[in-house]
């Protein structure tokens, strides 16, 4: 009873979130409501039980993208441009795909029902195994660190890039501009 | 109970800082908001590890937002003051008060 | 023994309940960011203390609550750092507090 109060408290402040940040043009205010919003979302993933999401929502969404965001708003600047057209038909649009999309969750089972298919597929051989065979108590690393050991070593590698990449778009390039320095505290 | 009362007042809490973000008017006070909402989230995270009856899973959880956050706020800081992150660069966005 | 931990451990939940919210509230309803701070600091030294220490002491001598005491630590140290770096950017930024009209 109490989980479901909080559920429905924190998909609406969610909701709010996501409202005023698409709504503010501030665009330092918008990576503020970002982080508000991955903050609630972790909470979300917590109240699920999905620890490992919350882990990687924290670290990903608080930190990292925060950051990045920033760091891109400190070189775009700060203020978002009105736009000018109107926006009626993505509007339509979106609305009739979440329509559509809403329809189709009809036909999925229920959350938590056990007998749904995603229960029934290959999970209860990972769940009856993965401890003889991996010997990890946990059966959500068993399974990536583990039997898809060389899909998340492949995964790393992407990001590795990724973020070798970033890096380089925001600011290698401008270290090697001679002159000023980057302003200081001069208190 | 008191777990119960805890977390609504939590929650209750977290609404208000909400809406101290949406309506700002300061970049500092959504900063503030954002930060207290997070020290909010740790304690939230905290709380319900004990109502749900895993603490042990919960508090790993809880201690690593504390330190994520810090870093997050600092580098929100630095770019509210600075205007950026630490690039040498001559565009400074000022600040407008 | 374990009843005076019990009624202890509510107590200070309690208190730091009650802190969170009126930090909560000032944070919402006070003029300005400095005076905000404040309800801010409120909610993460008193709330946070009071209410981690209850779970604390609801969760006995276990490595449990050793991580939460760690988690009060770190908050202790943190949350101060936090306001006090956010009162500096703010003064940099705004550089007029809010007086009260009698102070002007």
């Amino acid at each position: 009873m109490l989980i479901e109060v909080i559920n429905i408290v924190l998909l609406a402040l969610l909701a709010v979130t996501a409202i005023a940040a698409v709504r503010l043009h501030d665009l330092f205010a918008v990576a503020m409501m970002f982080g508000i919003y991955s903050l609630l979302a972790a909470v979300m993933f917590v109240l699920l039980d999905a620890v490992d999401v919350a882990f990687t929502e924290a670290a990903v969404g608080m930190g990292i993208s925060t950051v990045l965001m920033l760091g891109t708003i400190g070189l775009v600047g700060r203020h978002e441009r009105a736009s000018a057209h109107r926006s009626l038909l993505p509007l339509a649009v979106v609305v009739a795909t979440g329509v559509a999309l809403i329809y189709g969750t009809l036909d999925m089972p229920f959350f938590g029902d056990p007998d749904a298919p995603v229960h029934q597929h290959v999970a209860p051989f990972y769940i009856s195994e993965s401890p003889s065979q991996t010997g990890v108590p946990n059966v959500v690393t068993s399974i990536l660190a583990s039997y898809r050991g060389y899909d998340t070593l492949g995964e790393l590698a992407v990001i590795f890039t990724a973020g070798v990449g970033v890096l380089g778009l925001l600011g290698l390039r401008r270290r090697k501009r001679p002159g000023k320095e980057g302003p200081h505290d001069d208190r | 109970m008191t777990l119960t009362i805890t977390l609504i007042a939590l929650l209750v809490t977290m609404a208000f800082a909400l809406i101290r973000a949406i309506k700002g008017p300061t970049v500092y006070d959504r900063i503030l908001a954002s930060n207290a909402l997070g020290t909010k989230t740790v304690l939230m995270i905290t709380v319900l590890g004990f109502v749900v009856g895993d603490p042990e899973l919960y508090i790993d959880i809880a201690l690593m937002y504390v330190l994520i956050g810090f870093i997050g706020t600092v580098a929100v800081l630095k770019v509210s003051e600075f205007g950026n992150l630490g690039q040498p660069q001559s565009h400074t966005d000022p600040e407008d008060p | 023994m374990s009843a005076v931990l019990d009624i202890l451990s509510a107590v200070l939940l309690l208190v730091g309940t009650l802190f969170t919210l009126i930090g909560g509230t000032g944070l919402l309803r006070l003029p300005d960011v400095f005076t905000r701070l404040h309800g801010a600091s409120i909610t993460d030294t008193l709330g946070a203390g009071a209410i981690l220490l209850g779970l604390a002491l609801a969760a006995g001598w276990s490595l449990l609550m050793g991580k939460l005491l760690a988690l009060l630590l770190i908050m202790a140290l943190l949350s101060p750092s936090t306001a006090h770096a956010l009162a500096r950017a703010a003064i940099h930024g705004i550089r007029k507090p809010w007086l009260d009209e009698a102070q002007k």
